[in-house]
């Protein structure tokens, strides 16, 4: 869709603002748990060991693997392994 | 816990879920947000919460103190009291080591030796900036410019409000409490203003500041004399983006979490180096702080209202200790002391730096931006040196013109660039994105947050360092 004045256009319904930003952060959140699921495992790797962060851990890797398995996952990989190429900075 | 990780964003996402949830019910709404905000302070140290309950608990009492007496010397004898005691926690805290170190110093140059205990106790994140907010509070109070408010609840929140709480910005106590009084609109939200606040503070931080820091700048600054005159100079403009990224990206993604939740903070950076006088630097940086400076030191002390000499001499305290505010070393004393010294020049030659000044022809003000810039980036240099050796050797070694060489990757080259665009974009340029952000349908909406942070992660360091400014 093309704008010609984008200064021209409504701002959103106030009634609808809130979930629109409730939509936007856990879409945000869930899309980018999915594709670099890695993160995630990482996180709740690091934290201290009890039976709820064994659970999140457990979920985390069957996300992760699930995102492997589907190629999601790898997308992330390939693409910082091409800007370590590129930039020369230091690999993980 | 820093504002670019998985635990801060889960954080965020419970909280703004909580937060609208709890909208009706104001009261219960400014508890949570309270226990959110300890909570987020406690994942630092947990002990130093205590800090901010006592801080609030005694504001509290002394702004109710201030307003309950009639007479003026009264209610003085109490702000006294309260803004020694704020100071005085600051001072133990941030200052003490560093005095009593001097004061020894001092008096073995003499050749006495006295004998003043150091004190081991780590500096409470965020300690300034929680001062400077119970300082607004307590004052506003005293002049009379603001009621005092009955509810420790809402002193809890303005102090301790998560958003702001560690690197501000500052937070007038008459801006926000006005916000405390019931539930908040929703229209409030601005999604598109604050969904490129937090992902440009994302993109600052994590990209131009650690990059540029860890891969050039933190080096130069490691021994300076080991360096080409060519790359101290890369280094030293190398300091003013990355303080800049590092500070303003805080302070955006500060802006934009707290606009989500429904509450409005001041700005704190418009362009900074794009100022054309030192004066107009401080309209631009910092806005908060040198206008808090301006209305709580520089307005007391007596502003520009008793002559010349008067008028300098309150320029360079408030400047000088402006300076001290951001450490307890001799270089932050220096730094505010040459932006005193600048802008009491300036005065003098009558430069007001105003770009909205007609008078002012294209020569003078791009001669007044040349100078300005290179005058602010110059002063960096003390403020990110280590010590007082760091420096001379920094200023000597660039000046000797020793070898020009460099070291600067053309991967690092490219984060210089993207960190000038910071400051060559227009502003007209983002409004118009969040304009079309905002008419944006909804899929566009989540894809746009979801895309950048996605390739920011591809080309983020390893770890985040944390931000500059926690350590003030």
């Amino acid at each position: 869709m093309k704008h010609a004045n984008p200064t021209k256009f409504e701002p959103p319904r106030p009634a609808s603002a809130v979930r629109t930003a409730t939509i936007v952060i856990y879409t945000t959140l869930m899309l980018l748990a999915v594709t670099i699921p890695q993160s995630v495992v990482n996180w709740f790797a690091d934290m201290n060991a009890n039976p709820v962060q064994d659970t999140a851990l457990r979920g985390a890797e069957a996300l992760r693997n699930l995102s492997q398995r589907a190629g999601v996952a790898t997308v992330y990989q390939r693409a910082r392994d091409i800007f370590i190429a590129i930039s020369g900075v230091e690999p993980d | 816990m820093l504002f670019p990780t998985i635990e801060f964003a889960v954080f965020f996402a419970v909280v703004f879920s909580v937060t609208w949830l709890l909208n009706a019910r104001n009261t219960a709404k400014k508890l949570f947000l309270v226990a959110a905000s300890y909570f987020f302070y406690a994942a630092w140290r947990p002990e130093f919460t205590l800090l901010l309950l006592v801080s609030s608990v005694f504001n509290y009492g002394a702004a109710l103190l201030i307003d309950r007496f009639k007479y003026r010397a009264q209610r003085l004898t109490v702000l006294w009291i309260a803004v020694a005691a704020n100071l005085g926690l600051l001072g133990y805290f941030k200052y003490y080591n560093f005095f009593a170190a001097s004061l020894i110093n001092a008096f073995a140059a003499i050749g006495v030796k006295i004998d003043i205990g150091f004190i081991e106790v780590a500096l409470p994140i965020a300690i300034s900036f929680l001062t400077f907010h119970a300082l607004s509070y307590i004052i506003d109070v005293y002049r009379r410019v603001l009621k005092p408010t009955t509810s420790l609840i809402d002193i809890m929140f303005y102090i301790g409000f998560f958003p702001h709480l560690i690197a501000g910005p500052i937070v007038r106590a008459n801006k926000f409490l006005v916000q405390t009084i019931g539930p908040r609109d929703p229209a409030n939200i601005r999604l598109g203003e604050s969904v490129f606040l937090i992902l440009g503070g994302l993109f600052k931080k994590v990209i131009i500041a650690n990059y540029l820091s860890t891969g050039f700048v933190d080096g130069v600054f490691r021994d300076p004399t080991a360096n080409s005159s060519l790359d101290l100079i890369f280094g030293m403009y190398g300091y003013a983006l990355v303080i800049y990224c590092d500070f303003s990206a805080y302070t955006d993604i500060a802006i934009g979490v707290a606009n989500l939740l429904g509450y409005e903070f001041p700005q704190n950076f418009n362009y900074p180096y794009r100022a054309t006088s030192v004066q107009d630097f401080w309209r631009r940086w910092h806005m908060s702080l040198s206008s808090w400076l301006r209305d709580y030191l520089y307005i007391p002390l007596g502003g520009s209202k008793f002559g010349t000499f008067a008028t300098y001499r309150n320029i360079m305290i408030t400047m000088a200790l402006g300076g001290l505010w951001h450490g307890a070393s001799w270089a932050f004393l220096i730094w505010g002391c040459l932006h005193g010294a600048a802008l009491v020049i300036e005065r003098m030659l009558g430069v007001t730096g105003d770009h909205r000044d007609a008078k002012r022809g294209t020569f003078a003000t791009a001669l007044g931006w040349l100078v300005t810039t290179q005058f602010v980036c110059l002063a960096w240099v003390f403020f990110r040196a280590p010590s007082t050796d760091a420096w001379l050797g920094y200023f000597a070694t660039m000046l000797s013109g020793r070898s020009w060489s460099t070291g600067v990757t053309p991967f690092v080259a490219v984060i210089f660039a993207l960190g000038a665009l910071s400051h060559i974009l227009p502003p007209r340029m983002f409004v118009t994105l969040e304009k079309r952000y905002d008419a944006a349908p909804l899929a566009v909406k989540v894809l746009v947050p979801f895309v950048v942070i996605y390739l920011i992660s591809v080309a983020a360091p390893a770890g985040i360092a944390p931000f500059i400014y926690f350590q003030f």
